[in-house]
């Protein structure tokens, strides 16, 4: 019976609509927006899904093809990897564009991710993009308020609302239609989204992934829905609850994000790549250059080698002293690299972390901090990118280290520099650089991405029960 | 004409309403914060370069005292390179988030050490910084359309706009007035920290005065657009609130369609290489070298470096088959491969920033958001000269060490003294600010 109702009021507020030009404007223009911004997105993901694939391939087989070479130079040409953008992305391309996606790996050296998109776009794109989780998140809410500021206020200004109420019609009743009437109109700018999630669902991305991200879309747009038409129920007069509703908007879309983005900057300051960069050469330096076995740091080192294999001098060892020494100092070094990486890595988590707590402020901030990590491109999915990045660079320079002490004879490596056909003996096949394993980059599993974001579900879930809350006290304030 | 008496009643009239003074507070305090936290995040940044220079001096000092020829020092000293932030920076932080501010550079091919980022933390990017400009820019024209969409309206519902119109001596002056003193105390909400803060920070006063006319030219078009489309005669039938929907649609079309339009647009016709593609050449072009007779390094290096071309040869005695020289011709001839690409990267940059000052054009936000990080010189053109003063601080320091290796000089520590220092380039963009 109450949906009966409900059903008409909500057809008579859609016929409304229909008749006056501005909601029918804001209509399309939304609709427009999202499938435009689905289809530019989709095509840029997919081209540089593509794009990267290819780099990747290429930087592999280029790898592969080097000649016969001194191992050590092996490590110095390095290794290139991309990051493959990840399904999700096509809604939500997060921090992506802000990162960088490719990294040169070598021996020696941690190096930080190059080319973000972001230096490309000449800051057109600071404030808004054409992402579809930026017109869900940001624009959405805007057209939410301006379809349904006035859905109460506008029946009470012209009288009718007391008509209605008189007729039988009761409070709930009406509040309910025209709440349904503004979901079904917001759902104009949430299908084009909902489709692209279930074209996902296709890829091998976890399905549970994709119906929570669904999920909290969906309830993002409920939200403010529900807002906008409690906030026409409350007030007396359309133009108080259209200022309510664009201060509202203002706060919670455009102010708070950006407010956390800055507060987190200054209370936890983060050190940069270059200073750490400066601890760790501070701290290397008490480690020895791995390229100069006379270093006395690897005094100890080369005692308990001739001891081992008894013998007196590193001429005679069956292994070569260089590439041992080699192994030994990357391995140290790395232990060093990734403690300061490690670190690095907490403290721009620590960050995020301080602006995502502006969820508790803004539903905007929590859905957003849901909808990055869920797709796979937040701060911490970008984290795993760097680690597992180091783990490969880490493996194929030891693996070359390896090749050095076991295969490269020490007097024709020490004798290297003597002249040319010397240095032209000092080498190890060409078969011994396929050793490279393959990058695939995938996000953390499903199960750890939602774990990640579940305190950002319970700051919904908070926003959720404050919205009902607000209903109700408007169903409580409705008034003639 | 307005007379001192209709501004004096409308003021009264103005901070008599408890929303207008709301609406003042409120842009006031976004304003000091938003200042507040550009500035706290300035001076982090001026005293980490302040940090880091100690740092740079002491562990090139240290790699001079360990090493024994110029190879070997040219291999292991760092040199700090850094844009600091200019006085106004903190108005408007740009692209700095963006964009790498330092770089340690050395004698190596620098396409591999160019593009190193070290930027800040890429998820609070992401959400953006909210700074003056961001205020003056996305949020100020929404206080303009809060405060000015009812200016009429308001009467006419509290029913005095006939009473009003016909009491006062000209119609126009009331409503000029009353636009009048809604403004002067919006811009003085607006402006007054910042004059504030751009003192205390030792902004030159034309810098100051360049961005308060900024800040006022923006809040007078969009007072304009705002009291044009509340006057049309097309919109004469609409409530207020219809009106301000508009007015919101303008604002929407204007600060997010035209700039996301224009991205989509620029993207798609303004040729890009991969940035992949510059590094991979570099990388090939150094490491092939290892396996090419030398006299194909030797020939690159010299159509370039003429003065050298006598003294490319080896000394077995002292060099044997590794010689620095052609190790770091070779490292300059990997750069020269990777030239074209390097630089039409760099000119596709350019080339988006123009054409995004066109399209800045046709929307009053992006115009205010260029003009005040081309004020503070946060902008592209800021970051691309910085990237332009390291090309040229990597050139000098290659002359310095190409004089070292190829005449071959004994060495000595003293002849550090004549290292090439880094010193940032103060702009004279104070000249010319107003680029459109």
């Amino acid at each position: 019976m109450i949906l009966n109702v409900a059903t008409i009021i909500c057809a008579e507020q859609w016929r409304y609509w229909m008749r006056t030009k501005v909601a029918a404007t804001v209509l399309l223009l939304g609709a427009i927006l999202t499938i435009a911004a689905l289809v530019v997105n989709a095509f840029h993901i997919n081209e540089a899904a593509h794009a990267r694939d290819h780099l990747q391939t290429e930087a592999e087989q280029r790898f592969k093809a080097q000649p016969d070479k001194h191992p050590h130079r092996m490590v110095h040409y390095g290794h290139y990897v991309f990051r493959a953008p990840t399904p999700l992305s096509v809604i939500e391309p997060g921090v992506d564009t802000y990162t960088g996606n490719a990294i040169f790996l070598e021996g020696h050296r941690q190096n930080s991710a190059m080319f973000a998109e972001q230096r490309q776009s000449a800051g057109l794109t600071r404030f808004s993009s054409l992402t579809p989780s930026f017109l869900a998140l940001v624009l959405a809410p805007l057209f939410i308020i301006l379809i349904g500021y006035g859905s109460v206020t506008r029946e009470r200004e012209a009288g009718t609302l007391t008509l209605l109420l008189s007729q039988g019609t009761s409070r709930w009743e009406l509040l309910l239609g025209k709440l349904l009437a503004l979901i079904t109109a917001s759902s104009l700018f949430l299908l084009p989204l909902l489709l692209a999630c279930f074209y996902v669902l296709f890829s091998n991305e976890s399905a549970l992934v994709v119906m929570l991200f669904c999920l909290s879309y969906v309830v993002y747009f409920l939200l403010w829905a529900t807002v906008v038409t409690a906030c026409s129920a409350i007030f007396e007069k359309s133009s108080v609850s259209f200022t309510v509703l664009i201060v509202i908007w203002m706060s919670a879309c455009v102010l708070l994000p950006r407010l956390g983005s800055s507060v987190a900057t200054n209370i936890a300051p983060s050190m940069g790549k270059l200073e750490a960069d400066f601890k760790v050469e501070e701290k290397l330096r008490s480690l020895g250059d791995g390229h100069d076995v006379n270093d006395p740091a690897f005094k100890k080192l080369k005692e308990d080698l001739l001891a081992k294999y008894n013998v007196d001098s590193v001429d005679d060892l069956p292994v070569n002293f260089r590439g041992i020494v080699a192994q030994y100092s990357e391995g140290r070094q790395a232990k060093v690299l990734n403690e300061f990486a490690e670190t690095r890595m907490s403290e721009e988590l620590e960050q995020a972390q301080i602006a995502r707590q502006f969820g508790w402020l803004s539903p905007t901030v929590a859905v957003r901090s849901i909808s990055t990590i869920l797709a796979g491109t937040s701060l911490e999915t970008h984290h795993r990118f760097l680690r597992e990045a180091e783990t490969l660079r880490l493996d194929f320079v030891q693996a070359l280290n390896k090749v050095h002490a076991e295969k490269l004879d020490y007097k024709l490596d020490m004798n290297r520099n003597a002249s040319e056909e010397a240095a032209d003996k000092a080498v190890v096949g060409a078969d011994n650089w396929s050793m490279l394993a393959e990058f695939d980059f995938k996000p953390e599993a499903g199960s750890t991405r939602i774990s990640n974001a579940f305190i950002y579900f319970v700051q919904l879930l908070l926003w959720m029960g404050l919205t009902a809350l607000l209903l109700q006290a408007a169903v409580r304030r409705l008034n003639p | 004409m307005i007379r001192f008496s209709d501004i004096k009643r409308e003021a009264g009239f103005v901070f008599g309403h408890r929303q207008i003074k709301l609406t003042l507070l409120v842009v006031f305090l976004l304003s000091s914060v938003s200042l507040w936290s550009g500035y706290a995040e300035m001076q982090e940044q001026q005293a980490t370069i302040e940090r880091l220079l100690k740092k740079d001096e002491t562990e090139r000092n240290a790699v001079l005292t360990h090493q024994s020829n110029y190879g070997m020092v040219a291999y292991y000293a760092f040199h700090l390179t850094y844009a600091p932030p200019s006085p106004l920076a903190f108005a408007a932080v740009g692209e700095r988030d963006v964009f790498p501010w330092k770089h340690r550079i050395r004698m190596l091919a620098l396409e591999g050490q160019i593009y190193e980022s070290d930027t800040d933390n890429p998820e609070l990017a992401f959400l953006g910084r909210f700074d003056f400009a961001f205020v003056t820019s996305v949020l100020l024209p929404l206080f303009i359309i809060l405060l000015l969409y009812d200016l009429k309206a308001k009467e006419r519902e509290a029913r005095r706009f006939d009473l009003l119109n016909v009491t006062a001596r000209n119609s126009h002056a009331i409503w000029s007035s009353r636009v009048l003193v809604t403004l002067v105390p919006l811009v003085l909400a607006t402006l007054i920290p910042l004059i504030a803060f751009s003192v205390v920070n030792g902004a030159s006063v034309a810098s100051i005065l360049t961005v308060c006319a900024i800040v006022i030219g923006s809040i007078i078009i969009w007072s304009a657009i705002v009291l044009a489309i509340g006057a049309a005669k097309r919109f004469a039938h609409f409530s207020a609130t219809h009106l301000a929907s508009i007015m919101l649609g303008v604002w929407l079309v204007t600060t997010v369609i035209v700039p996301v339009t224009g991205h989509t647009i620029i993207n798609a016709s303004v040729d890009t290489p991969e940035g992949g593609d510059i590094v991979l050449t570099q990388r090939e072009a150094v490491n092939s070298a290892w396996d090419k007779p030398v006299e194909d390094t030797w020939q690159a290096f010299i159509e370039t470096h003429p003065q050298w071309a006598d003294k490319t040869d080896f000394d077995p005695q002292r060099d044997s088959s590794f010689n620095w020289k052609w190790y770091y011709a070779f490292q300059q001839v990997g750069d020269q491969t990777a030239k074209g690409l390097s630089e039409s990267y760099q000119a596709a940059t350019l080339r988006k920033d123009e054409i995004a000052s066109y399209v800045a054009l046709l929307s009053p936000s992006l115009l205010t958001q260029r003009l005040l990080t081309s004020a503070a010189d946060t902008d592209v053109q800021a970051m691309v000269n910085y990237e332009n003063n390291v090309r040229e601080f990597h050139a000098s320091l290659r002359k310095f060490y190409y004089h070292h290796l190829f005449e071959a000089p004994d060495f000595s520590t003293a002849s550090f003294k004549q290292l090439p220092q880094f010193s940032p380039q103060v702009s004279k963009k104070q000249e010319n600010t107003h680029e459109d």
